[in-house]
């Protein structure tokens, strides 16, 4: 295996439109080096681009939020704007394996290794996460829904790296969360990770709703079902919706194959609640 | 100044932090093979060919040794019943049917996984229930054609290994006159060592003899069998022992290092094997899973007039230890809490299952666990509180165990609840919505296996400790045996050095098991340390015009007592003495002698007594999610007796070690099987706890000096692990306001019980 190390975006560019299929992307490190120890990947070059200046910051972009592929997962957990911005990300970052793996791993790595249960991806979905792919025919941006596309499986070409995320920040009177239920404290895939966005209007009738779920299926998605059934409703009077909105939640977990199908149903309803009370109180909280 | 009670530096401590250390699997050898398992990949079936030729393909590869290559007898600990290779059939997955020798270890482990085995597979014996069911397939059709060590009736019959009777009689009588029958039954799983460093074997072979270097917890264990499957003298064998990382009972028995020298033999050349991660799971003596049935006849009054207790444990394919820990019930049901009696029968049994064997606190954890939610059980049955009940119950000084042992020292156990309430009230403690509290007490033996030590005075005046006793970690050789020995002579314990394991240089050591090093090794050293200082003063006293008598010795000086200025250094001694009368040494043996008891207590016991008993109070404190039903170990108090103390920071050490894996057992980690296979596969699905799993332990530790150990000192290390399992269910159980009764208790089962209490 030949091991590439590219100093900016052109570089990586070209050698991966030079290896295709052959070139393996390298940035933290924490899927790609296990996968390459136990065999199951082999690729002819690893090219390593954690060394590129300018895939590293973070910004906002007229009001929209922008992260570059190579921001760690610590720095997510740690950065002001985010917790401010995007607070489900900020807790969704400081939930991934350990403060070890959070150090090197990056956001790039989280999104295009788009594992069943990366914590990040629920709350890149709810605030309606854009991707830019750069390759050496150009540019393309790609909402994160539609590249998703299974269990490890994503739209990214085989030319193509990821460049950046936008991110539509919190309004507001608006509030959001992450909330993990794993089986360890730390260093434990998601059983299932939920976030949630919730919008209040001045009324008090809640008119923007935005959940998604790692865990529950191939891959993390957006639960539409389970949005409608809060969209419209008052913030204030009947906390019982939480409930069937869970229940919808619940029985949007896919395949019953997928281990701990059974567990992740059952807590999502409570888990759902937790989420929406603490949501509905902040917002409360700050409005008061 | 006496270093006991103080907590000097570790002498491995710096090599180890520094990444100096040479441990086993560092190991290499100018010239040296490599070799690699290839295992059964099925739980049980007729082994019909081997084909080598897809292995020998490999480049490096030199030759595939089969069953018809080695010796074809079985052998065992206490059962004759292992093949060095599988023959005919095979039992377990992961049992060893070919031998892959290889220039590299890559080519070794190719060729492992290359060989083509040739398994018609059959059904297995997965569970100790199907084991015993009518009509079960026998694990092994010729068990009755296996050897037993010495010849001992340990009630073996089919797939049963080994069983272990203790009836009385008087149970039926004891049942009529009860006012009510509490009870339960308890189901554990098997619980993985999951030592860092994987097992490995570096062997040679010159002039008619082996060499093994090796990280093992018992030398001289190893050195026998590797001597009994080779069919050789004890004698031609010689072990070395390097670091060890990590072995929690793993690695008390042979593992790779027969077969390793073997193959010295064989090519005249070193031959180093190691586990991969795999491996060391398939092959890895596992606590075993066990299913503990116990019912007490209990009176409105709260006596407890009988209990019975039937246990049925999983011995695997494989006998290993299983029969001797099978006498262990004995020293839990019916010796901690009054009973008027008590009937106990345990079975140890066959399955198409890796062999289980030594981990921490053998059986230990299952057993407290069913002993202890028994308690609560009957408490609630009798609407009394739980703690007040266990002391009303708990047995007194001169009561006697179920062999017959009496219990001189019990009382400890009272303190003890004592102690504990004192740092957290019972009557505050857990209180709240899904919040418990769980108490679970124990006594556990100290290992009196026999131990040797020579002390040796060096010429410049510092000590040297000659033994195969093995640091395994716990620091009981790396600091508590150098105190031992510098309280003993008079030196700083910086002064004293002790050897690695020797099996040709060192008297018979048993090893690292059962906290026995501190006191049976400690005491040999105490006793042999003893006889060089009264050399040392002989020689002191001719030099100094003094009456031995009337001497002492401090930090390495002998002086006349109140006459400071009139002193030889002990550096000064050693030389004189070295060439005129030659130089001080001195051994000593220890071991410590079995308790009194009634030998016709029970048959099949091969564990007579309980030596050199200790006293354990555990108390611990949940939370409930009642959403996750993820259990939060709040606080948690461990309050023990060990005699005394030679190095406190090491004793809290191994507390709160023992704790953490106690608390994986209980609530976190999973050694499931499927048809016999097990189902986790990779420390990823196993489930450890991690340090944020786990809080930080409160220790309390009781001294009671016993007058056989060395200054007082009892065991420690092993025991912490015992009743953890026991205090966390009983909290869980008392937070949810439902049984708890398997382990370990996963927030399903928590989600499970709420539901069913709602």
């Amino acid at each position: 295996m030949r091991f590439c190390r590219v100093r900016s975006v052109a570089e990586a560019v070209d050698e991966l439109s030079r290896w295709g299929t052959e070139g393996r992307i390298l940035a933290g490190g924490t899927d790609v080096m296990p996968q390459y120890l136990r065999g199951e990947q082999s690729p002819a070059v690893l090219i390593d681009i954690s060394g590129i200046d300018g895939l590293g910051g973070i910004s906002d972009v007229g009001g929209v939020t922008s992260i570059g592929a190579l921001v760690t997962m610590r720095r997510l957990a740690t950065a002001s704007l985010i917790a401010l911005r995007h607070p489900a990300l900020s807790q969704a970052a400081a939930a991934v394996g350990a403060w070890q793996t959070q150090t090197v791993a990056t956001l790039g790595g989280n999104i295009c290794t788009a594992a069943a249960t990366a914590d990040t991806l629920p709350a890149l979905l709810i605030a309606d996460a854009q991707l830019t792919l750069v390759s050496k025919s150009g540019r393309r941006r790609i909402g994160l829904e539609d590249f998703l596309a299974g269990s490890g499986a994503t739209a990214l070409r085989p030319t193509e790296l990821l460049r950046a995320v936008e991110l539509e920040p919190l309004g507001e009177r608006s509030s959001e969360g992450y909330l993990k239920v794993a089986r360890r404290s730390a260093m434990d895939l998601a059983v299932v990770g939920l976030a949630l966005r919730l919008d209040v209007a001045p009324s008090g009738v809640i008119d923007g709703v935005r959940i998604a779920m790692c865990g529950g299926d191939q891959s993390a998605h957006r639960v539409s079902a389970a949005e409608s059934a809060l969209l419209g409703t008052r913030l204030s009077d009947d906390p019982g919706a939480f409930g069937e909105v869970g229940a919808v939640l619940a029985d949007a977990v896919g395949s019953a194959a997928l281990p701990e199908a059974q567990y992740r149903r059952r807590v999502l309803p409570g888990l759902f609640d937790r989420l929406a009370r603490r949501c509905a109180g902040e917002i409360a909280g700050a409005g008061a | 100044m006496s270093a006991l009670g103080t907590s000097p530096e570790r002498s491995d401590a710096d090599a180890k932090l520094r990444g100096q250390a040479v441990y086993g699997a560092d190991l290499s050898k100018t010239g040296m093979l490599w070799a690699a398992l290839a295992r059964s990949p099925v739980a049980a079936g007729h082994l019909r060919a081997i084909d080598p030729v897809p292995a020998l393909r490999i480049d490096g590869v030199l030759e595939v040794v089969t069953a018809a290559d080695v010796p074809d007898w079985r052998t065992g600990v206490i059962v004759s019943d292992t093949p060095m290779l599988a023959a005919d059939y095979v039992a377990y997955e992961g049992e060893p049917v070919a031998i892959v020798v290889a220039e590299s270890r890559a080519a070794a482990e190719a060729g492992a996984r290359s060989v083509a085995v040739d398994i018609e597979p059959v059904e297995p014996v997965s569970t100790p229930e199907q084991a015993l069911a009518p009509g079960a397939r026998l694990v092994h059709p010729e068990w009755n054609r296996f050897a037993v060590a010495g010849g001992a009736d340990i009630g073996r019959n089919g797939n049963v290994v080994a069983e272990v009777v203790h009836d009385p009689g008087d149970l039926d009588e004891a049942f009529a006159a009860a006012d009510f029958v509490v009870e339960g039954t308890y189901r554990t799983l098997r619980q993985y060592q999951a030592h860092l460093e994987p097992k490995m074997a570096l062997a040679t072979y010159e002039s008619g003899r082996y060499t093994i270097e090796v990280s093992h917890q018992y030398p001289f264990r190893l050195r026998d069998r590797v001597a009994q499957i080779l069919g050789v003298a004890p004698s031609a064998v010689r072990v070395v022992g390097h670091h060890i990382g990590g072995g929690f009972g793993a690695k008390l028995d042979v593992s790779l290092e027969a077969f390793a020298a073997l193959l010295a033999q064989r090519y005249r050349r070193p031959v180093r094997m190691q586990h991969t991660a795999l491996e060391e799971r398939l092959a890895a003596p596992c606590r075993a899973n066990a299913i503990t049935a116990v019912r007490s006849a209990v009176r409105r009054d709260g006596t407890i007039l009988a209990t019975d207790v039937e246990i049925v444990s999983d011995s695997g394919a494989y006998a290993n230890n299983g029969p001797a820990l099978s006498s262990i019930p004995m020293f839990v049901f019916g010796s901690i809490y009054r009973v008027d009696t008590a009937r106990i029968w345990t079975r140890n049994v066959y399955t198409n299952t890796a062999p289980t064997g030594a981990y921490r606190g053998v059986n230990g954890p299952w057993l407290v666990f069913a002993n202890e939610r028994h308690m609560d059980a009957i408490a609630d049955a009798l609407g009394r509180d739980r703690r007040e009940f266990r002391l009303a119950s708990l047995a007194r000084d001169g009561d006697l165990m179920r062999n017959g042992q009496p219990l001189e020292q019990v009382s400890i156990l009272r303190e003890a609840f004592d102690r504990v309430d004192d740092l957290s009230g019972w009557q505050d403690a857990g209180a709240g919505e899904l919040r418990g509290v769980g108490q679970a007490a124990a006594i556990w033996l100290t290992n009196p296996m026999p131990g040797h030590a020579t002390v040796k005075l060096n010429e410049d005046g510092t000590a040297t400790v000659i033994t195969s006793a093995t640091e395994n970690g716990s620091g009981a050789v790396a600091t508590g045996l150098r105190q031992i020995a510098a309280e003993a002579l008079g030196l700083a314990t910086d002064q004293v050095t002790v050897t690695m394991p020797d099996t040709d240089a060192t008297g018979y050591d048993a090893g690292s098991q059962g906290s026995r090093t501190t006191h049976v090794v400690g005491r040999a050293i105490a006793d042999a340390s003893a006889e060089v200082r009264s050399q040392v003063l002989d020689q002191a006293s001719q030099m100094l015009e003094a009456a031995a008598e009337d001497l002492v010795i401090t930090d390495g000086v002998v002086s006349v007592a109140g006459v400071p200025t009139a002193s030889v250094t002990l550096g000064q001694v050693a030389q004189s003495v070295t060439w005129t009368e030659g130089p001080i040494a001195a051994g000593a043996s220890y071991v410590t002698p079995t308790p009194p008891h009634d030998p016709l207590c029970a048959t099949g016991m091969l564990i007579k007594g309980w030596p050199t008993p200790t006293y354990h109070l555990h108390q611990a404190e949940v939370s409930v999610d009642a959403v996750t039903g993820h259990v939060t170990v709040d606080r948690y108090i461990v309050c023990q007796e060990v005699g005394r103390a030679i190095h406190p920071d090491a004793i809290t050490g191994q507390i709160q070690g023992g704790v953490a894996q106690g608390l994986g057992f209980a609530l976190s980690e999973r050694v499931d099987l499927d048809h016999g296979r097990y189902v986790q596969r990779t420390f990823k699905q196993h489930g450890l706890p991690l340090a944020a799993d786990v809080p930080r332990v409160e220790a309390i530790v009781m001294e009671h000096a016993d007058p056989a150990g060395p200054f007082g000192a009892k065991g420690a290390a092993e025991p912490p692990v015992v009743p953890v399992a026991a205090a966390v269910a009983n909290a869980v159980a008392d937070a949810i306001g439902a049984p708890i009764d398997s382990l370990p208790i996963r927030p399903e089962d928590v989600l499970d019980a709420l539901e069913r209490t709602q």
